[in-house]
């Protein structure tokens, strides 16, 4: 039995953390969210993941890749929530495994090198206003290679220069689409997400030529949605912990009442409680991780859990950040706001935590 | 990540298994059978049973073989608590003892009392109570006033020990008592094996709001026990007792999810019988249950792991305790709320006994208590693992 990371994923963990707080610490990801008109993707964080083979972790070694699996990806993805980093890194590794999961050997070695290596950002678009994550929520047909409908929210639009969209053809079945920016007919509004460590756009498309991927069919979306959902709860895990790591460490050192505001109990037992949500929540998504590296029969459960425990633990430890700091969390000038607003904006994506719970009813009712 | 078991503990797996299916009777797997039984009846069925499955080589699995153990790995422990639950085999009825009174006695008991307790407990035919809390002693241990005094090579004990577990069918108890006059706190404490076959010994029952007595008040009357009969040095009793307390970090949360999970799905098929299963607030509520079994499940491996790599647990565990004894809670409130009124009936119609549910519901009540509150393992998570201060 060994449920933990390995020496070598704890390193590579340490290796994104280290190189986050020395050369993209909260003053960066600062100037990135008081630039809400910028493109949220700074080059010099980008180039470092790249260097350090964040953005290929997935990528199989013969597109030079590390051709690690997602126990590997959700190191990173956690790093990052925790540092609230900005940039497309789960938008371009997703697109990636789309064309892991789907593409033809010749579409595999077109993109996965470049994706692999930062020099192209790619982006999917799996589901369109007010839709489930589940395949059901698509709003863009496809017709003899043209695609038309919408998609939102799309992460990083503007700056991807690979789209993968979820379509659906004239038999109703989903199926997944290769879209290049610039594409004729296709049009991209950023919808200015209050996450400002997030830029998200519309995607809007009219006759827009698509190339199909090989084999991007139900259940390539399916595949994609549950790598979208446990990569995304690994960030805000990350996200969780962080927040309550800087809430105990203010509440450890500030006085009230003659003593530190920590030494409450009603304070202990809330951020008890904490601790003991984002720990389950940490174990559930490396157990889904696993479970989609080893095709585990109780996958589907086991991402519905790491959705749905995730996304409640980040919601409620960045609320309780904000309360537990008093009135300096509920500043501009604090950084209680870029974990609540990241934890808010990606709760609902890939499923949100009602909806995987509703997941984890039908699959065992 | 390696999620699987060494070919050897499936060994085991396989052979426990076979062992289990050929002595279990099928009666015993019918839901509420144990509750048909008197509580005597019940006690005397499992202590039989029980004694077979050591003859067997299925007792004390991670036990040196030189205490009649059975010197299986931490694994194999696992895979003991979840196959039990599996085949519905019943709880043990020296949980006391088998827990924390034979691992602490390992460590630190003489030699005498290494060959004279460990066997008979083992085989059942000694059975331990835990005598630590007293009316004016639960949460804060360190208050116990009950109180020995050296009368020759012997304790003259006087004092009251409340919520005993197995009160009525102990044979003897471990107990905290204040051997040094005047002492106060964590001081001056013994933990004294006391007979509890002496007239200077009363246990009498209490009923527990499931109807149940399974557990009961002690009272000593100038018991008599001989000083060599303390465990650790006289004086010493705190550092005894958090050492035997340490013993419940080995409690399996892979058994604890294997039955859990079971509930859940009887739960669910009741919640269909019932037609309350469509009604998204039902859905919302037991799937929430589900998140957190599935999560204790995941812990424990990660629990299992700790332990295969010889980690001292600390205060994890009191992680590990929230996690299971609320999900625990919670479930049995889901069942409430889910099924409403029906819920409330032992026969909602005439094919359909819910009265194990109940027993399950009401018993939910407890876990939050005993072994430490929620609240005391709150405030264990908060000081000493996050570090917040006193
Ligand atoms: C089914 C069952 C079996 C048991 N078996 C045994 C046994 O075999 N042997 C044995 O010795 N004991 C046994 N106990 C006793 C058990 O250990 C105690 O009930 C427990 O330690 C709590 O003590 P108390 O009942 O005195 O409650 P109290 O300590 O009086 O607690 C009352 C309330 O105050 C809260 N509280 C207490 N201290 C604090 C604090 N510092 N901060 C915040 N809240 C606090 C508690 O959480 C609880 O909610 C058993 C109990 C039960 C229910």
């Amino acid at each position: 039995m060994f449920f933990a990371l390995t020496d070598e994923q704890q390193a590579f963990a340490s290796t994104v953390t280290e190189f986050l707080a020395d050369r993209f610490d909260l003053e960066a990801v600062r100037g990135v969210v008081e630039d809400p008109d910028g493109d949220g993707h700074p080059l010099t964080l980008w180039k470092g993941l790249a260097d350090q083979g964040a953005l290929a972790v997935l990528v199989p070694e013969e597109h030079d890749g590390l051709g690690l699996g997602l126990v590997d990806a959700q190191v990173v993805a956690r790093a990052l929530g925790a540092g609230v980093a900005p940039g497309p890194w789960l938008a371009t590794v997703l697109a990636a495994e789309a064309l892991r999961i789907a593409g033809s050997a010749e579409q595999q070695s077109r993109w996965l090198p470049a994706l692999a290596a930062g020099e192209t950002v790619g982006t999917v678009a799996l589901r369109g206003e007010g839709g489930a994550w589940d395949g059901s929520g698509i709003t863009v047909d496809v017709n003899d290679g043209r695609l038309n409908g919408s998609a939102s929210p799309v992460d990083y639009p503007a700056v991807a220069g690979l789209i993968v969209v979820a379509a659906t053809d004239a038999s109703g079945t989903p199926g997944l689409y290769l879209v290049e920016a610039g594409a004729s007919g296709l049009t991209v509004r950023d919808q200015h997400t209050y996450d400002g460590t997030a830029r998200v756009g519309a995607l809007e498309f009219a006759d827009t030529p698509a190339e199909p991927l090989a084999s991007g069919d139900t259940v390539a979306v399916q595949a994609l949605l549950a790598r979208g959902a446990v990569l995304n709860a690994a960030d805000l895990v990350g996200v969780a912990r962080e927040a309550l790591t800087r809430t105990v460490a203010y509440d450890r050192d500030r006085n009230q009442f003659g003593v530190p505001v920590g030494s409450f109990q009603a304070l202990k037992h809330a951020l008890a409680d904490l601790h003991v949500a984002v720990t389950m929540a940490e174990h559930a998504v490396l157990f889904a991780a696993h479970a989609l590296d080893t095709d585990d029969p109780g996958t589907a459960i086991a991402v519905a859990v790491a959705g749905s425990k995730a996304s409640d633990a980040a919601w409620n430890a960045t609320g309780a950040m904000i309360q537990f700091f008093g009135g300096i969390g509920f500043t501009w000038e604090h950084e209680a706001h870029f974990f609540y607003k990241r934890a808010r904006r990606r709760a609902p994506l890939f499923g949100s935590s009602a909806e995987h719970r509703e997941a984890l009813a039908a699959l065992t009712f | 990540m390696d999620l699987t078991y060494t070919a050897e503990e499936e060994q085991f797996r396989q052979e426990l298994r076979t062992w289990l299916a050929e002595n279990i009777p099928t009666e015993w797997t019918r839901p509420g059978y144990w509750a048909t039984l008197s509580d005597t009846e019940s006690f005397e069925k499992r202590r039989e049973w029980e004694a077979r499955k050591t003859a067997a080589g299925f007792s004390g699995i991670q036990w040196p073989v030189e205490y009649g153990g059975r010197g299986g790995t931490p694994g194999m422990k696992a895979i003991y608590d979840e196959e039990t639950v599996r085949a519905h085999a019943p709880q043990t009825v020296n949980v006391l003892g088998l827990t924390f009174l034979a691992p602490t006695i390992m460590a630190i008991g003489t030699e005498e009392q290494k060959a004279e307790i460990i066997g008979p407990m083992l085989r059942n035919e000694v059975i331990w109570c835990q005598g630590f809390s007293e009316p004016g002693a639960g949460s804060d241990l360190a208050a116990v006033a009950t109180r020995g005094v050296l009368d020759g090579d012997e304790y003259v004990v006087n004092g009251q020990k409340i919520w005993t577990t197995n009160a009525m069918h102990g044979d003897k108890i471990f107990t905290i008592v204040r051997t040094e006059a005047g002492s106060e706190k964590h001081k001056g404490l013994s933990m004294l094996l006391i007979d509890m076959n002496q007239p200077g010994v009363e246990a009498r029952p209490l009923k527990q709001m499931s109807g149940a007595s399974e557990f009961g008040e002690v009272f000593f009357t100038d018991a008599r026990v001989k000083a060599t009969d303390c465990l650790g040095e006289i004086g010493q009793g705190w550092r005894t007792a958090m050492l035997l307390l340490s013993f419940e970090r080995g409690a399996s949360g892979v058994g604890q999810y294997t039955e859990f999970r079971r509930q859940y799905d009887d739960i669910v098929a009741q919640a269909k019988r019932f037609g309350r299963a469509d009604d998204p607030v039902a859905r919302q509520e037991l799937a929430r249950c589900l998140v957190e079994l599935e999560c204790l499940r995941y812990h424990a491996m990660h629990i299992l792991t700790q332990v295969e790599q010889g980690k001292d647990l600390g205060s994890e565990s009191s992680m590990t305790k929230l996690q299971w004894s609320e999900a625990f809670q919670d479930l049995w409130e889901a069942f409430e709320h889910v099924l409403g009124p029906e819920a409330t009936l032992a026969a909602p119609r005439p094919d359909v006994d819910l009265s194990p549910f109940h027993a399950q519901d009401h018993w939910s009540r407890s876990v939050t208590i005993w072994g430490g509150s929620s609240q005391v393992q709150r405030n264990i998570v908060a000081e000493r693992v996050l570090g917040l201060p006193r």
